[in-house]
């Protein structure tokens, strides 16, 4: 009798706990705060802790749960990335956030796909994440195809003809961003003048310029998605060698340190997420930002975290609970939700989302607003 | 024939900072038999002097002085604190202590620095090139050609007209003998590891030069290129290290330059195909290291 009255007793302690968790929303972040995408991870960070104490604060996402993160670090490590996934997971998370990149990803949605976990890469950018893992995986940064276009179509504008692409088989970022520039300038009339190859941390780019130089006539632009610490090289080096073209980069080079290279970046225009420029209401959030914690707003990448807790809000309203199914499909249907870079769209996408891209002039140490752009999706190359 | 000078100078600048690293790692396992992986944190180390006596507005030259003393501080401290009690370990336990101090530091950089890369604005100056006619050369490959032939001439001198560079010297061969000498033991390893120090600090000027940031990952890759040049060279010998240096070097830009565009994505591959062959020609490395050990 005792034995059955203590484990009834157990029992309903159990439940009550569960249902006094239940009214949180367990938000599990399988993230790289640490290591080579630290870069991209980091702020992303500040900017989503931003956001859910602002919801919390304000009732709640939905206006009802409250949010509580748990971060494990992934050191950047893919095999980490996933057990950091497997341990959230399994402790009843409701929502995944992965890594700034394709593979970690894509690695950790094997873990949350099968368990109905709504999951976010941070600004992993590569078109195919979300078709690689499957329904319940949804990428919020612009994608590297919609970049490309916005690219090219600048690249067409201006009118260049040639281009020297520069790439790196080593992450799709790095190899299919360019190509997929390629595509859409070469459809659009223009033709490519030589392509490089480099490997990521290689540093030494010397002979790649060597080669730009010696080319004739030497092309009208330069594109790649090297980032750090590739593209300082990369840049650095070509300029060295007295090679004028035009470079176009993509948001990967969004960082403090690229702009900190001094005169040597001038003139690089690179896409971006968008541009905390006078008058914006991303700027009124950049000061919002740095207020509250007292960080200077010194990337994109904070704003695109804070704005996945605008995304996480608006589909828990739509779908009144936090039933997986019902959040998912309320993910995926979500238009127009006011994020602080513009209006973001995942309905008729396939979970890559439909948003603005900027594309950003580096001059002096500081960036400034070339135009925004929201890519025709006739021109976006299929992934 | 200018694009073939213009990559003779990128692959002697190359080759000669991948020498640098090379001898950096040589100097210490000639004397004690350890390969020390942390040799990449000196250079991350020394790219953090750069980094805030720049910040400090101090001025280049005054910052790569900073630079320096800060890898050779850094040599002298992790000698002390980790390799001095594991002396007598094999070299399998020495390894291993390496590879930990080399997590060590990458950690506390990464909590204590910063996660994320720091810029290093280098003067303008340094950005440009020189028309010498019949090629335009960069300021950083040359400087790096001259920071080469300065440091490896230096160190000649110092092991050459120094008594703890003789007694280095001789340690290499047999530290036993050089001990029945009354020359102190853990002067010469730690002369061996300010060295390495030294070495380290102008190979992350000239690296930091190049990529313009720092951050806490940066060594990994360096050191592994320092170790394939050490391992070419034939381990433990410093003429050695050094050719291994430039042979790697060469490699490198010969196959950037010339291979197809169509295989170039595999051009690591090629690199390191070519290395392994050198290893089954000559096992002992280019130029094998004496010693007086008896096998």
């Amino acid at each position: 009798m005792k034995l059955r009255l203590a484990l009834l007793s157990l029992t309903a302690l159990g439940a009550l706990t569960f249902a006094a968790q239940a009214e949180d929303l367990k938000i599990g972040l399988a993230s790289a705060q640490t290591g080579t995408l630290a870069f991209g991870d980091q702020p992303s960070l500040a900017g989503l802790q931003l956001a859910v104490d602002e919801i919390n604060a304000a009732g709640g996402f939905g206006g009802k749960y409250k949010a509580v993160l748990d971060v494990k670090d992934t050191r950047s490590d893919t095999a980490a990335t996933v057990q950091a996934a497997q341990e959230l997971v399994a402790s009843g998370i409701n929502i995944l956030i992965t890594p700034c990149d394709a593979d970690p990803s894509i690695a950790a949605g094997q873990i949350s796909q099968p368990a109905k976990v709504v999951t976010f890469t941070f600004c992993g950018t590569t078109p195919t994440i979300t078709s690689a893992v499957g329904d319940f995986m949804f990428g919020t940064y612009p994608a590297d195809n919609a970049q490309a276009t916005v690219l090219a179509d600048y690249a067409h504008e201006k009118g260049y003809k040639t281009a020297y692409i520069l790439k790196s088989p080593d992450s799709a970022y790095t190899l299919k961003l360019p190509e997929y520039f390629q595509q859409v300038f070469t459809k659009k009339g223009g033709t490519i003048a030589g392509e490089g190859t480099y490997s990521m941390g290689q540093q030494d780019f010397a002979a790649e310029v060597t080669k730009i130089k010696s080319l004739s006539p030497q092309p009208d632009v330069v594109m790649t998605s090297a980032y750090e610490p590739d593209f300082p090289a990369f840049i650095k080096q070509l300029r060295a060698a007295g090679v004028t073209s035009p470079v176009l980069g993509s948001d990967g080079i969004d960082t403090p340190t690229v702009a900190g290279l001094g005169d040597v970046v001038d003139g690089v225009i690179h896409s971006s997420a968008g541009l905390p420029s006078p008058g914006t209401p991303l700027e009124t959030f950049a000061k919002k930002f740095t207020e509250k914690t007292g960080k200077p707003f010194d990337t994109v990448y904070i704003a695109n975290g804070y704005e996945i807790g605008l995304i996480i809000d608006a589909a828990v309203k739509a779908a009144g609970s936090l039933d997986p199914q019902a959040l998912r499909d309320a993910v995926a249907n979500l238009k127009d939700v006011e994020g602080v870079t513009g209006k973001i769209t995942y309905a008729g996408t396939d979970r890559m989302p439909s948003r603005d891209i900027a594309l950003v002039e580096m001059k002096g140490g500081s960036r400034s607003l070339v135009k925004t752009v929201t890519p025709n999706p006739a021109d976006v190359p299929a992934p | 024939m200018e694009f073939f000078i213009q990559q003779l100078v990128n692959a002697i600048s190359l080759g000669g900072i991948y020498a640098l690293l090379a001898l950096g790692l040589a100097v210490v396992f000639s004397i004690v038999g350890l390969i020390n992986f942390a040799h990449g944190e000196l250079m991350t180390v020394a790219g953090y002097g750069l980094f805030f006596a720049i910040g400090v507005s101090l001025g280049l030259p005054i910052a790569i002085v900073v630079a320096i003393f800060a890898a050779v501080a850094m040599a002298l401290l992790i000698e002390r604190v980790a390799f001095r009690p594991m002396r007598r370990a094999d070299v399998t336990g020495l390894l291993l202590t390496s590879f930990a101090v080399s997590v060590i530091l990458r950690v506390l950089f990464q909590n204590g620095i910063s996660a994320r890369g720091m810029p290093v604005p280098m003067p303008s100056a340094l950005a440009g090139s020189i028309d010498l006619g019949f090629a335009h050369i960069g300021v950083i490959p040359l400087l790096s050609i001259v920071a080469t032939a300065v440091s490896l001439g230096g160190l000649l001198l110092f092991l050459k007209h120094t008594v703890v560079g003789t007694a280095m010297r001789a340690a290499a061969q047999d530290f036993a003998v050089v001990r029945l000498m009354g020359i102190p033991a853990n002067r010469v390893v730690a002369v061996a590891f300010a060295v390495s120090g030294v070495l380290a600090g102008v190979a992350a000027f000239l690296w930091v030069a190049q990529r313009g940031s720092v951050d806490p990952l940066m060594g990994f890759v360096p050191v592994l290129k320092a170790f394939v040049a050490a391992i070419i060279g034939g381990l433990g010998g410093l003429a050695g290290a050094v050719a291994g240096g430039f042979v790697l070097g060469f490699l490198e830009v010969a196959c950037q330059a010339f291979l197809p565009a169509a295989i170039l994505p595999y051009r690591d591959a090629f690199v390191l195909g070519i290395v392994i062959l050198i290893l089954v020609l000559r096992p002992e490395g280019l130029i094998p290291a004496q010693t007086g050990k008896r096998s």
